[in-house]
């Protein structure tokens, strides 16, 4: 797994449609190497969109998405797929399917019909289940896991799919917040082992914990990127939610936590309150 | 925690496979599926020569087996031979064509009631395929027409469905109402001719494995193997349409291009089943079905469903031909009156969480 | 021209019914002249349209009063019967896409029809009973089928258990038709569904059936209406949803039944002509079963004329024209960005 310094994933003004309508029009972007990225952005932002395009599920009307500066849609389909690997957000996997038959089927890419199972298919199976914590799980059938299990033998599937680039659709959405924690500290450990991780997240608080790296993203625009101090600020909130609120650090990691939450255009009092919310917020950064 | 690549010095196949390794290449063999498959062939031998003894001169199982060698005597011989073992052949190709054809609609669609029978395959087929054989139209052969009738219904629905797998419904219900054009024109095709070519052209409407042109029945069986042996080989990919088309794309497979080539074997094979056999469509749903049950719903069971089907079609020429001796109830109608309570059945019990 | 264009614009819900129904009244009623006009015999136009004031020869009228009245007015009731079969189908089921042909009522009764020619009856003496019963148990069957385990509202499987209904029915009926060639004969034609050789005779034999059914119908219109919100509401009003089903059904089966052993099964009338209802004033059931009763006649009728006109000198058959323009209308509304429910 290589992390060169160069970024390994960017987009040359695309424009993303569905159907006729616009969602992304000639956006710019480039994902930092070996860190985690997390898009965020309130609901029809286009963040989902962005990822699916990135990822060639969602073809681009124009423009291009370069992969280690080459074209993706240019690369054979199976070349791509031993460079980076996605989990989208629904995922169905077969009837009567075991953790380690889904883990398998991550290895499809670096398959062919006469070279079936190698020495590194075993491998990188039995990493994945010792990476994503699911050793003593492996031969339980998937229907029977927790949602957090469940969740982790999908990001195993894609570790063992062994790819520098790993792309996460809101990889929590529907976990409680145990189960939240267990998947994020999953990818943590994915990147500190050298992988870049671009996921959206729903949950700002989650996203400012978790991510070196932050991507705001508004009306299929990016409004502000950089890291969660830099991003998350009362300003880009306002502009992103249309919501005021104050900021505090979170006393261990210094993230930013967002508190006193309220909408901006409730009455004159909160928006005359602003400036020194600000103020406050500055102080506690 | 530590992450490191665990390397242990043998290599071990996963669990419930055989693993052939050469220098060049290593097969995965799935034993489960070995046996099942063997297992599935020797029941189908032992119906065919079952099939094979009975009629208007029924023969006992050894006397079956000898003539088929080139033994016993020449009336033997020629009853087995020459009158009823093209007859099994045939029956088998469709079967395994039928069979084959409906799994793979049934990964397309993600959706076990999407075969090619009830998406109206078989009736685009059948209605093409009268039009030849009561002179409308060009003059083409049956098998040119049924593949002719059988691919433009298929592309119809797709460009009906959305040209997506992932909304079966709409898929099914496009394919429902070609279907049903479809048999409307055969009749008013057939209401149109005179009433005796009409007789003609009943029994055949229905599906049957009677009086079926000779020098086809071995054009069929290249085509059943050559069907089975490509989709075996594509296998592998095909299973992944068990996901969504996101994971496909992410694992290096184009979704539309998977969902093509399944398609496009699945319309050869029913245009020219329905060409030799008449639009016999449930055992694409009942042999995959059986497929599946004995596969537990473990991955792809190509294979199995061939055998299934052609198992299937087999018996139900089989009892067809005895049930009501002297009067020989076509091999569709058989299938109907079995296949479409097993339907039913399917659509009242409790769904599962997945349709597949 | 102002009150045209405001009366398109408008919501389907909210324009006057009276003004709907009225103007396709004369439509209908325009296509029942076209078809007592037209059509098979050697009678022109003019030479009808004389007849038709006591004028004209003896063989003008006989063309006209006893094979083309009968083919007219048995068109408008099996219209009538068919659109509002369908109607009441779909509001019960709540599931565009419930059509008796479709869900296997057709397939019943044609079953039904069969074994009773093998039975020693010819088509045209045929107990209408027969067809009513077998109607009556494949629209049961189906219905139960599906209410079994709560499918009632996904119109696939609705429709998928019809057509499963349909292939077993319809492969019954061909081994019983290998018994008998002649039962074979007579049955080939009807088949295909066809309003063209009807004797008045017929239709007075169903009439008793159709007032049972309108009666029926009346009765529920309200509490179906109430249905639409939800059973609890029903409730609530103090309907039963059960037993009103069951009257639908019943309704259903009478209606389909007598329609399918007058005129053969005809395929989606059903489905189109409550379709077209809706799209003119919005999916109340009330206005919706008011609008069928032009809208019916108008799909039957027009066929038929088409059928008459298309393969001259010979005829196409009915069943084979509607199918032709229902699958079309099936398509449509699967097409639609989202399935609509009638919830």
């Amino acid at each position: 797994m290589s992390s060169s310094t160069q970024a390994p994933l960017g987009t040359q003004s695309i424009t993303l449609k569905h159907d006729d309508h616009v969602i992304i029009d000639g956006l710019d972007v480039t994902f930092p190497a070996g860190k985690v990225t997390a898009i965020v952005g309130p609901n029809g932002c286009g963040k989902s969109t962005l990822l699916n395009g990135l990822s060639r599920v969602h073809l681009p009307s124009s423009g291009h998405i370069l992969l280690n500066g080459k074209d993706i849609h240019s690369m054979p389909a199976k070349q791509v797929a031993k460079k980076l690997a996605l989990l989208p957000q629904e995922t169905s996997a077969p009837d009567g399917i075991t953790v380690r038959e889904l883990i398998r089927f991550g290895r499809h890419p670096h398959q062919s019909l006469f070279k079936q199972w190698g020495m590194d298919d075993r491998t990188a199976i039995e990493f994945a289940l010792q990476a994503a914590n699911l050793e003593s799980l492996g031969d339980r059938l998937l229907d029977t896991l927790s949602g957090g299990q469940r969740q982790r033998a999908w990001i195993a599937m894609s570790i063992a799919q062994e790819t520098p680039l790993l792309l996460l659709d809101e990889p929590t959405s529907a976990l409680d917040l145990g189960h939240q924690i267990e998947v994020f500290d999953l990818i943590r450990e994915l990147a500190a082992a050298g992988k870049t991780i671009i996921m959206v997240v729903h949950d700002l608080a989650m996203a400012a914990r978790y991510a070196d790296h932050l991507i705001a993203m508004k009306g299929g625009e990016i409004v502000a990127q950089g890291s969660p101090k830099q991003v998350i600020t009362p300003e880009i909130l306002e502009s992103l939610y249309g919501v005021h609120c104050d900021l505090l650090a979170d006393p261990h990691t210094g993230a930013p936590i967002l508190v006193n939450v309220r909408r901006a255009h409730d009455s004159g009092a909160s928006k005359a309150a602003a400036p020194s919310d600000k103020k406050q917020a500055e102080l506690a950064l | 925690m530590s992450l490191s690549h665990s390397s242990s010095a043998q290599l071990t196949p996963p669990s419930g496979y055989w693993l052939l390794r050469s220098k060049h290449m290593s097969l995965l063999l799935d034993r489960q599926a070995i046996r099942r498959n063997i297992l599935l062939s020797v029941a189908l031998l032992l119906i065919g020569i079952l099939s094979l003894g009975v009629g208007t001169l029924s023969l006992s199982p050894k006397e079956v087996v000898l003539a088929l060698i080139g033994q016993g005597d020449s009336m033997t011989q020629f009853v087995v031979n020459e009158l009823r073992l093209n007859r099994l052949l045939a029956g088998i190709y469709t079967g395994a064509a039928f069979s084959i054809a409906g799994c793979l609609m049934q990964t397309v669609a993600r959706n076990r009631l999407a075969t090619p029978g009830i998406i109206g395959i078989d009736n685009a087929a059948m209605a093409f395929a009268v039009a030849s054989v009561v002179g409308v139209g060009i003059g083409l052969a049956p098998s040119a027409m049924a593949l002719t009738g059988a691919a433009s219904a298929t592309a119809l629905a797709f460009i009906i469905g959305g040209g997506s797998g992932t909304r079966g419904y709409r898929f099914i219900v496009a394919g429902l109402a070609i279907g049903s054009v479809s048999a409307a024109v055969s009749q008013l095709l057939l209401s149109q001719v005179h009433i005796d070519t009409a007789n003609e052209a009943y029994p055949w409407t229905v599906g049957s494995l009677s009086a079926r042109p000779e020098e086809q029945i071995p054009w069929m069986g290249w085509i059943t193997l050559v069907g089975m042996v490509v989709s075996i080989f594509l296998c592998q990919r095909f299973q992944l349409m068990a996901f969504s088309d996101s994971v496909m794309t992410a694992l290096g497979r184009t979704p539309n291009r998977l969902r093509f080539s399944a398609v496009a074997i699945s319309v050869v094979l029913t245009g020219f089943a329905v060409a030799l056999a008449g639009p016999v469509g449930l055992v694409a749903l009942v042999g995959p079905e059986m497929a599946r049950t004995f596969a537990k719903h473990r991955g792809l069971p190509l294979v199995s469903s061939a055998l299934c089907g052609a198992i299937v079609m087999v018996l139900a020429d089989f009892a067809g031909r005895t049930l009501l001796s002297p009067i020989e109830i076509p091999v569709g109608v058989v299938t109907a009156v079995v296949g479409g309570p097993y339907l039913l059945w399917i659509l009242i019990r409790k769904p599962k969480r997945s349709t597949l | 021209m102002h009150f045209a264009t405001s009366f398109w614009q408008r919501a389907p819900s909210q324009r006057p019914l009276v003004v709907c129904f009225c103007l396709v009244s004369v439509l209908t009623i325009g296509c029942a002249l076209l078809s007592l006009l037209i059509g098979a015999g050697a009678v022109d136009i003019t030479e009808s349209w004389s007849t038709l004031w006591g004028q004209g020869n003896e063989e003008a009228h006989f063309v006209i009063m006893e094979l083309r009245l009968p083919r007219t007015l048995v068109g408008l009731v099996v219209g009538i019967a068919l659109g509002i079969s369908g109607a009441l189908m779909q509001a019960v089921a709540r599931n565009p896409l419930a059509e008796p042909g479709l869900l296997g009522v057709s397939a019943g009764a044609s079953f039904a029809v069969a074994a009773a020619l093998i039975l020693g009856a010819s088509a045209a003496t045929l107990a209408m009973g027969v067809a009513q019963l077998g109607a009556l148990a494949g629209c049961f069957f189906v219905m139960i089928a599906a209410r079994l385990q709560g499918q009632f509202k996904d119109p696939v499987r609705l429709v998928l258990a019809g057509a499963a209904l349909t292939s077993l029915l319809t492969a019954l009926t061909s081994i019983l038709l290998m018994y008998d060639q002649r039962a074979a004969d007579e049955i080939r034609f009807w088949v295909t569904g066809s309003v063209a050789g009807r004797h008045l005779s017929n239709l007075v034999t169903v009439l008793p059936y159709f007032a049972i059914a309108a009666a029926i119908t009346l009765y529920v219109s309200k509490p179906l209406a109430s249905m639409a919100l939800g059973e609890k509401v029903a409730l609530g009003l103090g309907h039963n949803p059960r037993t009103i089903r069951y009257l639908v059904m019943l309704a259903v089966a009478l209606f389909a039944g007598s329609a399918t052993a007058i005129a053969g099964p005809i395929m989606f009338v059903g489905l189109v002509v409550p379709f077209a209802a809706r799209a003119l004033v919005g999916p109340d059931i009330r206005r919706t079963m008011i609008m069928c009763l032009p809208i019916g006649p108008l799909m039957i009728i027009g066929a038929d004329i088409l059928t008459r006109m298309i393969a001259q000198p010979a005829e196409m058959p009915l069943g084979v024209l509607t199918a032709m323009v229902g699958a079309p209308v099936l398509m449509l509304i699967v097409r639609a960005k989202r399935l609509p429910t009638l919830a």
